[in-house]
């Protein structure tokens, strides 16, 4: 299917002159739950998405060859994809003195770079400053869920309530059970895989037919269950029975194309905003988009002091627009919506719409990666070839930490992503040593016989690390740049050194002999769970929106996206910036009808 | 215009990937602007297209599973690479890595890398790669890149991945692979 074709076809145009009901800022996963949600109201919604409506199918190729492909996946040479030494030896903006044509973030994996350079940004226009953060941007219609890795999980009371539990930060402003039935809401709209575990603090949700696991995965099941440990089947943000209402996507056939892009998914199995939401959302007649519409200001009306609208620029032509709504509903992701909003400053709202709690940029947080295992299960040696990357993904192995009892060393918890088995591409054939027949012959028979697992952990919420906006850099369209100041803490340090030793416990008590463990954390941002930058609270001085993420400042604004979270958790946050999305857009719609907003 | 020695070169792996090819799945669909590029080297000299030819095809050479290094065009692929790369350094680092070769080759068996015996040739490999996890002379950082774009070529070539890999992927499925969880 040709996407742009049919976003062509189903697009009106933009009436600047028009109130619409609703102007939502950024198409991704927040974005376009908002927009799905509100049309379905029937409210006159307009999206402004920065970035451009790309084809998505034509650049991600999910199914091409390596071999055909001139540079086997890699980029032009005169582009450049930043690494880990270089977020760590140098100062952001990190293409600041680059000789490179174009600088890319670090995600694009081995040999995939090529597919998705034109999906996130070139540094080299998008400068940010100060503390050293890999921070991935993807601008165009549907923002990161094009190459989102699709593990899809639920968060517990044991996050929302995490305060209650162990006294620090603060809780959020609803329980499981406020956000439970959105949770069914968006298994069923957009399907999901997994295994049920009844686990109280990974909440299981409305699977449909689970992703297998591979042989090493299963022993390494079977292993944990004696320690009382939890690994599932990757609960993947995929549908693999199919979605009768969704005309616009397939169900998972398991190609094995999966794990060698950045991410993405042709058929659209996996989910990912245009074809999961916005596409079924223009089909109400309700939704007009407007992508390269870069979002300047929320704009104010000087007598009531509410959102009277958004300024934009077109990312083209530089041009400034300014259209009007009766709501504006920002869905930036969590630190473009925190930087929209420290740049809406007028007389009624001179620290930035929405912050007279001097809260917006600050409780940022996210997941801490680094510590990684990799071990070698001998009896898998020399089997005859299986399809293991023939999935959305492998497996996830459940927080273990802190959930009745206390450690003594860190407060919160982590869980590991991980996967076995034979790939496209054999990893062994940099760590075999020595050459010739044996070498090649030792490639081959083990190639299918490692397995691997990374840990995520959370990251505590701490005023202390924000983002404000630098007093000289700005963008290529003169808009002032994002400056962090941002580092992990001593929870955080002392949470990886326990990771790389239950990775070592649990793979040794398997029987798996272990070939290296890392333990050096990664750069902040390494893990693209950026979170909390406009958090959700029932006080107004200590947070910046209520429970249904409406500014406690400013009633006819809405910051529906991870901005709102009030604690990281260790789960992947994507189902529940959508659950949350659905759940605030619905009491939008009602205040809307009542006269409240 | 058209050079002997390279065109040689160019036939006769152009009848062992026929061959290997038509086995794995078929030639159809080969990109044959790969053979465009090894009719001549891009940066190479033709002795030192030689001398890369075999050293990557010592590395991954043909066995009865499946064609090797040579049989993959690998050295025309790292050819091509070398020839576009944005720095100069690994362009500096083949070029002085080759002449290493040469010279560690007349010390150990008084003649020219592609003149000494397959014995011979092994033996200078052997003492390159010795200290292959911690590298540190001129000649080990060598070897680590050789392999290292020896094994990127290989397995990313039609013949890594059909012949010698056997990947099973890229195809739709009806039912995915592996052991249930329940």
């Amino acid at each position: 299917m040709n996407l742009i074709r049919l976003i062509r076809e189903a697009q009106p145009e933009v009436d600047l002159k028009k109130t619409y009901d609703a102007i939502v800022v950024g198409s991704g996963a927040a974005g376009g739950m908002a927009a799905h949600v509100l049309t379905s109201h029937g409210m006159k919604v307009l999206m402004l998405e920065a970035g451009k409506k790309l084809d998505i199918d034509k650049e991600l190729k999910s199914t091409e060859w390596p071999y055909d492909h001139k540079r086997r996946g890699e980029m032009p040479p005169d582009s450049h994809a930043l690494s880990l030494n270089e977020y760590n030896i140098r100062q952001p903006p990190y293409a600041a003195d680059s000789k490179a044509k174009h600088v890319y973030s670090y995600v694009q994996g081995w040999g995939g770079s090529d597919y998705s350079k034109n999906i996130v940004v070139d540094e080299k226009d998008h400068p940010y400053t100060g503390t050293n953060y890999a921070w991935v941007r993807a601008r165009l219609l549907g923002g990161k869920t094009n190459i989102w890795g699709r593990l899809a999980l639920r968060l517990s009371d044991l996050d929302f309530k995490a305060k209650s539990h162990d006294g620090y930060g603060e809780d959020w402003p609803i329980s499981y059970k406020d956000i439970a039935p959105y949770y069914d809401k968006v298994d069923l709209y957009l399907g999901i895989s997994g295994v049920k575990e009844n686990l109280p603090h990974l909440p299981d949700s409305i699977f449909q037919r689970p992703i297998k696991l591979a042989a090493a995965e299963y022993k390494l099941r079977q292993s944990l269950k004696k320690m009382n440990r939890v690994l599932t089947p990757y609960r993947a943000g995929v549908t693999t029975d199919g979605l009768k209402h969704n005309k616009y996507r397939s169900r998972c056939f398991g190609r094995g194309a999966c794990n060698r892009r950045a991410g993405g998914c042709d058929i659209h199995a996996a989910f990912d905003s245009p074809t999961g939401l916005i596409l079924p959302a223009m089909d109400t007649g309700n939704l007009t988009l407007r992508t390269n519409a870069i979002a300047r200001e929320v704009t104010v009306d000087k007598k009531t002091g509410k959102a009277s609208g958004v300024a934009f620029i077109d990312a083209e032509t530089g041009k400034t627009y300014e259209v009007k709504a009766k709501v504006v509903v920002v869905a930036a992701s969590t630190l473009e919506s925190a930087r929209l909003l420290l740049l809406s400053k007028s007389n009624a709202h001179p620290n930035g719409i929405g912050n007279s709690s001097n809260h917006v940029g600050h409780n940022f947080c996210e997941h801490v990666m680094g510590p990684h295992i990799n071990a070698l299960v001998k009896d898998q040696a020399g089997k005859p070839r299986t399809l293991d990357d023939g999935k959305p993904g492998s497996f996830y192995l459940a927080r273990f930490r802190n959930l009745t009892e206390r450690h003594p060393n860190f407060i919160r918890g982590y869980g590991f992503e991980g996967s076995s088995g034979n790939s496209i591409y054999p990893g062994n054939a940099s760590s075999t040593p020595g050459f010739g027949a044996s070498y090649k012959k030792n490639v081959r028979d083990y190639a299918g016989a490692f397995i691997s697992m990374g840990g995520f952990g959370e990251v505590l919420a701490r005023y202390e690390n924000f983002v404000d906006l630098d007093p000289s850099v700005k963008d290529v369209w003169g808009i002032p740049s994002l400056r962090f100041h941002y580092k992990f803490g001593d929870n955080e340090k002392k949470m990886v050194e326990d990771m790389a030793d239950t990775a070592r416990e649990m793979f040794s008590e398997a029987g798996f002999e272990i070939l290296d463990v890392s333990r050096r954390m990664l750069t902040e941002g390494w893990s693209i769970h950026e979170l909390g930058t406009s958090r959700m609270g029932t006080d107004p001085k200590t947070s910046v929106l209520n429970q249904f993420q409406q500014s406690h400042d400013v009633k006819n604004l809405f910051v529906v996206d991870g901005s709102s979270h009030v604690s990281a958790s260790c789960q992947n946050p994507t189902w529940t910036i959508m659950a949350l999305a659905w759940r605030s857009c619905d009491h939008l719609a009602d205040e809307l009808k009542k006269g409240n907003l | 215009m058209p050079n002997e020695t390279s065109d040689d070169l160019t036939r006769r792996d152009i009848i062992k990937l026929g061959a290997s090819a038509a086995i794995a799945v078929g030639v159809s669909g080969w990109d044959a602007s790969l053979f465009a590029q090894s009719n001549t080297p891009l940066f190479f000299t033709k002795e030192e297209f030689a001398l890369v030819d075999e050293l990557t095809d010592l590395i991954i050479p043909t066995d009865d599973h499946s064609p090797g290094a040579k049989a993959a065009l690998v050295a025309s692929y790292i050819d091509f690479r070398l020839s576009e790369s944005f720095e100069d350094q690994p362009r500096t680092l083949w070029r002085e890595g080759l002449k290493l070769i040469e010279q560690i080759s007349r010390e150990m068996h008084g003649k020219a890398f592609l003149e000494s015996s397959t014995e011979q040739r092994i033996a200078l490999l052997t003492r390159i790669s010795a200290n292959e996890p911690h590298p540190s002379a001129p000649e080990e950082l060598f070897f680590k890149e050789l392999k290292s774009r020896t094994a990127r070529a290989y397995y990313t070539s039609k013949i890594g991945i059909h012949s010698e890999m056997e990947y099973k992927g890229n195809v739709s499925l009806k039912e995915f692979v592996g052991f249930d969880a329940a």
